[in-house]
């Protein structure tokens, strides 16, 4: 485990050292700024090797000019007719693209498929290459060569030779196997045989073989490999019925940049040449070899066991589904409407994952409130096999089953709800639709529930969906997988980015990332809304800061939220926006903070303990009643709650520097509003920020995800028109001095952001008390919880529930 | 709080100061004034830099012989503009185009400065001397285009800045223009080995636009134009010829004296005049030349400037499409660089590059002027805003974040035997106005530095009084 040994050797020619401590300093600070990118690799086991390799690393020693820049003029000769081309590969796996090139939109499918997008404005985006990205491209059936011939001819640039050998080291050994899951049983299968072969010899994999004979002997073992042909197969249509509508809007879209390509005479003709060719490659690569693939049984119970080996040995597997030769699984009665049109984007990210005419694993990354539901709905009605859809929160399955109910043929009967609160019959269904939470369940359950759970884990799934991947703990995931059965797995997200650098473990778990989409060309095409983005700078009043400076750590989150300027600020743009017609939603983590400004406003609020009728009732209100124009919510609202009408959005406390959390609630506001200009803003993002605290600092932390996305935030210190406003609250010093006593009054638990059950790491108990009573004496029982290993499950040491219950 | 002027200067360096022709001028002596006056095109040049209301008055005046009343004056103003009145007022006062005199019966007025008065008059009606730039010349053999004067021009002028930043892949320039950057601060003398090297100064003076660039050069050359034994009236007279000439024709050298010719060899090297040899016996004035003076007020017409090559997106990235160690030098004075490809620079603005900038004197406005100078043409099809407006105004909150502090000078008295007398001498300097800070508790106060004059007295008083 460690060090990319490969390369080691290739860097024994630069000079092996820091240059200067300023240089590390530096990087250091880059690092800092860009530390989600970076891949922490001591944790990364059950990832391949070549995948640990950070290509970063290579250009540690790159030569640094005057400036304090790393210095590649060197190490890259400038191509005669640079002007043409459009990108820039550096040394470290950065790649630059020029958004105004004319080869743009090849350029930008092509580097979605090998790498990462770091950052994407307007004129110059930056993408960074990564084994990951890389892993990904060879499962949409990219040859190494390929994206090695393709950069070349792209870049403005040579091309630096630590880059090809990376792409090599990161391709050549991936895509050659794959697992398949056939008559509820899992095949290991290559179209090489001398790849398996070799994956037989390893002790741990023969193991987990399941053997159909009994105890064949050594030499058998090799020989006992299914060969079977596989029928050739094209691309599916999406959807039918609704085939003609996205088809010709594809055929539009190419003979645009036909014409494109004729009138702009500049583009090197290699690029386009090659460019047709890869995009044809894209599609049927599987036909040209749909041929002889040799394939081995392997033990059920074991998948995981043979992933994470196959890891280690450098080939990782890769999940199809045949689903079409499927005639095991009976096929369920359900297509897309008519009505149902795809728009380009989505079309694209699922011809990537039924790209060979098999269904592929993998995470579809698109922007909230672009529609990843139908994106979804169109891939269970392309496989028509048995679905399950996986998402974390009833009101999102109720969402879900609407949304299945709006785009395709299904009907009630067909569509089955697993949740606490609703348990539809199982029987004769063809899509389930339930949350997380409910399969990995460890406690008992109704009788009912057991039936459906047994009635679960016996089938065997034609997909699985699972809805706001990014926000689950691996752990759980793993625990999802075991249960249930599925030939695909299909991951939604709109954000593919934890802080805790826990994303690595999708890919290998679910599947690379199929497809992630623009957040700026969405918006610009009108799928998206225009969202004027705003951190509002409101001062600290003195006696509240004076507290702010003086406190321990969980008050200080208190005063800030309840600073009376940041009341004053929310409560005007409040009624700004309900005087302009708008529908508000309020943010707040912060329980204490989020009740008090409701009922001083006179609002509905919703967080976590409030029940799931009233919930309905009070979303229902705020989508219909025309006198419910502002609704407060805590952190249950930031995922999956579909709130179309919403265009504006305030946020009055966050958790700490989360960038998904920033995204997620921009998401909220997302959904292209009817009948707005594109050029328009038509959607409001506030962030009150105390101005002089940490929420500065935390508020220029959860930025950065979407300035990367080519947002931009404007900064307000002075909100025009505020001080006219009659009547705003808190604007005496009294009123202010009375609420500060309130806020010094309440207690530590006050303080905390909520806790959303099986999120997060527990909280650490501290209680204060006699010796005595520590340890059980007045009949309390000593209990301390510790910061366990990232799960909350485990906390719960089966030994003291045992005592316990 | 009256000192904070003063106090603020404590902290700020001094940024650098690009005087206009008006400052210029209004910081000779009168005597060197009427001297300028005397020549026409110095008129011209003073009367075309002169606000819009003082232009009118002086037309009005130009053929008036005797003093006009204050007041006759003030009413061609409307009242409401009554402000502007007052500071053309004082420009034509400072200016010396007209003095004050009293018309019989004892009225205040104003009269236009006689010399003014006259070669101003020749330079509108015609007359007087011919300019020694005459045109009288047979046409050259081989004449040079716009083009090639303005893309000349502007090769000398960088080999003048390519120097500064030290950069080795330019000529060197003559050890006159040294001496004008080390006279005007632009460059210092190492201590080590003696070898200039730029200031701080200096990089503020690089982010200025060319035509500030070479107007402030000008300007400190001027100021040792004396001691090279040259007539400072002769040259400016020959500046502002210069500056009233037509781009693209050639002028006579014939009639100009021994210094005039030295220092048409000056200006040649910093790229404002063009001759083929050092004899040629004619020059071409370029577009530095016709652009000087002018000063802040009217920047230079973009034509001059390279094409745009800086792009700044709204996620803080700035690329730079330069190979050039000039401008990626400049780059470096407010962004963090990243990356350097053969032909783009990558860089990144950052809170701590933009407060390193700061902290060197250069000013938000300068930074973003840079910017939006030198900014890519893909930016400018975009349309307007051109800058990303967010990242605009983050610069100068950045800067901004600096002067929250007011710095008031004053005077601590501390160490009050007594309450009483605290509270006695609070209060006086309350009911003054001179107290800036107190604190009860401490029995300390802070008063004016001009309060406390009279603060001591009256504790000396008191404390007699009450002994």
């Amino acid at each position: 485990m460690g060090p990319p040994k490969r390369f080691k050797k290739d860097n024994g020619k630069y000079n092996p050292c820091f240059s200067t401590g300023k240089w590390k300093k530096r990087k250091d600070e880059y690092d800092k700024y860009n530390d989600d990118d970076s891949i922490d690799s001591n944790e990364a086991d059950g990832v391949p090797d070549a995948a640990k390799t950070d290509v970063e690393k290579q250009d540690e020693c790159a030569t640094e000019d005057e400036f304090g820049a790393k210095d590649y003029r060197l190490q890259m000769i400038l191509k005669p007719d640079n002007t043409s081309r459009p990108l820039w590969v550096a040394p470290n796996g950065h790649i630059f693209l020029e958004s105004f090139s004319p080869v743009y939109k090849h350029a930008h499918d092509f580097l979605i498929a090998i790498s990462e997008p770091v950052c994407r404005p307007e004129f110059i985006h930056e993408y960074k290459l990564t084994a990951y990205s890389l892993y990904a491209a060879v499962s949409v059936g990219l040859q190494t060569e390929d994206i090695i011939e393709y950069l070349k001819r792209l870049s403005k640039t040579s091309v630096p030779d630590g880059i090809i050998e990376f792409i090599k080291l990161c391709t050549l050994s991936y895509g050659k196997v794959k697992l398949v899951l056939k008559h509820n049983k899992y095949f290991i299968e290559s179209p090489f045989p001398e790849v398996l072969q070799k994956l037989l010899k390893d002790p741990v994999i023969q193991e987990c073989r399941l053997r159909t004979r009994i105890t064949p002997t050594e030499d058998t073992d090799v020989d006992d490999i299914v060969t079977n042909v596989q029928a050739k197969s094209k691309v599916p249509q999406f959807g039918s019925k609704a085939q003609n509508t996205p088809a010709t809007s594809k055929t539009n879209s190419e003979t645009e940049s036909d014409q494109m390509m004729v009138e702009s005479t500049t583009i090197p003709e290699d690029i386009t040449a090659f460019y047709d060719k890869i995009d044809k490659d894209d599609e049927d690569e599987e036909e040209d070899q749909g041929l002889k693939t040799v394939s081995f049984e392997v033990n059920q119970e074991k998948i995981e066991v043979v992933q994470k080996r196959c890891i280690e040995l450098e080939y990782p597997l890769l999940a199809e589904y045949d689903f079409r030769n499927d005639s095991v699984n009976p096929d369920i009665n359900i297509d897309l409407k008519p009505s149902a049109v795809l728009r380009p984007y989505q079309e694209k990210s699922l011809r990537k994952m039924f790209g060979n005419g098999r269904a592929r694993s993998g995470v579809i990354v698109l922007p909230c409130g672009a529609g990843k539901s139908l994106v979804g709905v169109t891939a269970c009605c392309t496989v028509r096999k048995r679905a399950l859809v996986l998402c974390n929160s009833g009101v999102s399955v109720e969402q879900w089953k609407q949304q299945f109910k709006m785009w395709s043929t299904a009907d009630d009967s067909m569509i089955c709800r697993f949740t606490s609160e609703a348990k539809d019959k199982f029987m004769g269904c063809g899509i389930l639709i339930t949350t997380y939470s409910m399969i990995t369940h460890t406690q008992k359950r109704s009788w009912d529930a057991e039936n459906t759970m047994r009635w679960l884990q016996e089938q065997e799934w034609g997909i699985m969906v699972l809805d706001e991947v990014h926000t689950i703990p691996a752990k759980m995931f793993r625990r999802v997988l075991t249960i249930v059965q599925s030939h695909c797995k299909l991951g939604l997200t709109a954000t593919l980015l934890r802080e805790d650098d826990k994303i690595a473990d999708l890919n290998f778990l679910i599947g690379p990332k199929l497809y992630e989409a623009n957040w700026l060309e969405l918006q610009k095409r009108g799928f998206i809304a225009r969202v004027q983005c705003a951190e509002v700078w409101c001062p600290m009043t003195p006696e509240f800061y004076r507290e702010y400076l003086g406190c321990k750590m969980s008050k200080k989150l208190l005063l800030y939220v309840m600073n009376p300027n940041k009341f004053r600020c929310c409560q005007y743009l409040i009624r700004y926006h309900e005087r302009r017609g708008d529908k508000t939603i309020v943010f707040s983590d912060n329980v204490f903070a989020l009740k008090h400004y409701a009922v001083k406003m006179n609002k509905p609020y919703i967080y976590g303990p409030t029940i799931q009728s009233e919930r309905i009732h009070i979303l229902q209100n705020f989508k219909f009643n025309t006198k419910v124009n502002t609704i407060f919510v805590s952190k249950v609202a930031d995922t999956s709650f579909d709130l179309p009408e919403a265009n504006v959005l305030i946020q009055i406390s966050s958790h700490g520097g989360s960038r998904r959390q920033e995204a997620q609630r921009l998401g909220r506001i997302l959904r292209a509003k009817k009948g707005a200009i594109a050029e328009e803003y038509n959607a409001f993002f506030y962030t009150l920020v105390s101005q002089d605290t940490m929420e500065m600092n935390y508020s220029r932390k959860r930025q950065r995800f979407l300035v990367n996305q080519g947002y931009a935030y404007k900064v307000i210190t002075k909100l025009a028109g505020m001080d006219e406003e009659p009547d705003l609250m808190y604007g005496n010093r009294e009123e202010q001095g009375q609420l500060l006593q309130q806020v010094l009054t309440a207690s530590d638990t006050d303080a905390d952001e909520e806790r959303i059950p099986n999120e997060g790491p527990r909280p650490i108990v501290r209680k204060a008390g006699t010796m005595t009573s520590m340890s059980g004496a007045d009949d309390a029982v000593y209990y301390e919880y510790k910061k366990a290993p990232s799960s909350s499950t485990a906390n719960k040491h089966p030994l003291f529930k045992k005592f316990r219950t | 709080m009256s000192n904070t002027l003063g106090g603020k200067n404590l902290l700020r360096p001094n940024s650098l100061q690009c005087k206009n022709l008006h400052e210029y001028l209004k910081s000779r002596s009168s005597d060197i004034l009427n001297k300028l006056y005397h020549k026409p095109p110095i008129c011209l040049a003073v009367f075309r830099e002169l606000p819009i209301i003082a232009k009118h008055y002086v037309m009005r005046l130009l053929f008036v012989e005797q003093p006009v009343p204050q007041a006759v004056i003030a009413s061609w103003c409307s009242k409401l503009y009554f402000e502007e009145h007052q500071k053309v007022v004082q420009v034509l006062n400072d200016l010396y185009v007209w003095k004050e005199a009293s018309i019989p019966g004892g009225l205040p007025g104003w009269i236009l400065n006689n010399i003014f008065k006259k070669n101003l008059k020749i330079v509108l009606l015609g007359g007087g001397k011919p300019w020694t730039m005459s045109n009288q010349l047979e046409t050259d053999s081989k004449p040079r285009d716009v083009a090639f004067l303005d893309s000349y021009a502007l090769e000398r002028w960088e080999c003048v800045l390519h120097y500064m930043v030290g950069s080795q892949q330019q000529e060197g320039i003559s050890a006159d223009a040294v001496r004008i950057l080390l006279h005007a601060g632009l460059m210092k003398r190492d201590e080590a080995d003696g070898s200039p090297i730029i200031t701080q100064a200096g990089f503020q003076f690089l982010l200025l636009d060319t035509a500030s660039q070479v107007w402030y050069f000008i300007l400190q050359y001027l100021d040792t134009i004396e001691a090279r034994g040259l007539d400072l009236v002769e040259c400016l007279t020959f500046l502002f010829q210069l500056n009233f000439s037509t781009l693209g024709k050639d002028y006579s050298t014939e009639g100009m004296s021994e210094g005039l010719l030295t220092f048409l060899q000056h200006l040649r090297e910093f790229g404002l005049v063009y001759q083929r040899k050092r004899k040629a016996g004619r020059f071409y004035p370029t577009r530095l030349a016709l652009n000087i003076a002018t000063g802040e007020n009217k920047p230079l017409a973009k034509d001059t400037d390279k094409e745009g090559y800086i792009v700044v997106e709204t996620n803080y990235r700035v690329y730079a499409y330069t190979n050039s160690n000039l401008q990626v030098a400049l780059l470096g004075l407010f962004c963090e660089m990243l990356y350097r490809f053969p032909n783009v620079v990558v860089s990144i603005l950052t809170r701590d590059s933009i407060r390193q900038a700061l902290k060197s004197g250069i000013t938000a406005s300068q930074i973003v002027g840079y910017l939006q100078q030198h900014v890519h043409s893909k930016m400018i099809e975009r349309g307007p805003p051109i800058l990303p407006p967010t990242i605009v105004d983050q610069i100068k909150l950045w800067e901004n974040e600096r002067n929250r502090f007011l710095f008031s000078e004053g005077v601590l008295y501390s160490q009050f035997l007594s309450q009483t007398d605290f509270e006695v001498l609070r209060d006086h300097a309350l009911s003054t106005g001179v107290l800036i800070w107190q604190s009860e508790r401490k029995r300390t106060m802070v008063v004016t530095k001009t309060g406390h004059d009279d603060v001591k007295k009256f504790w000396k008083r008191y404390s007699k009084g009450s002994s």
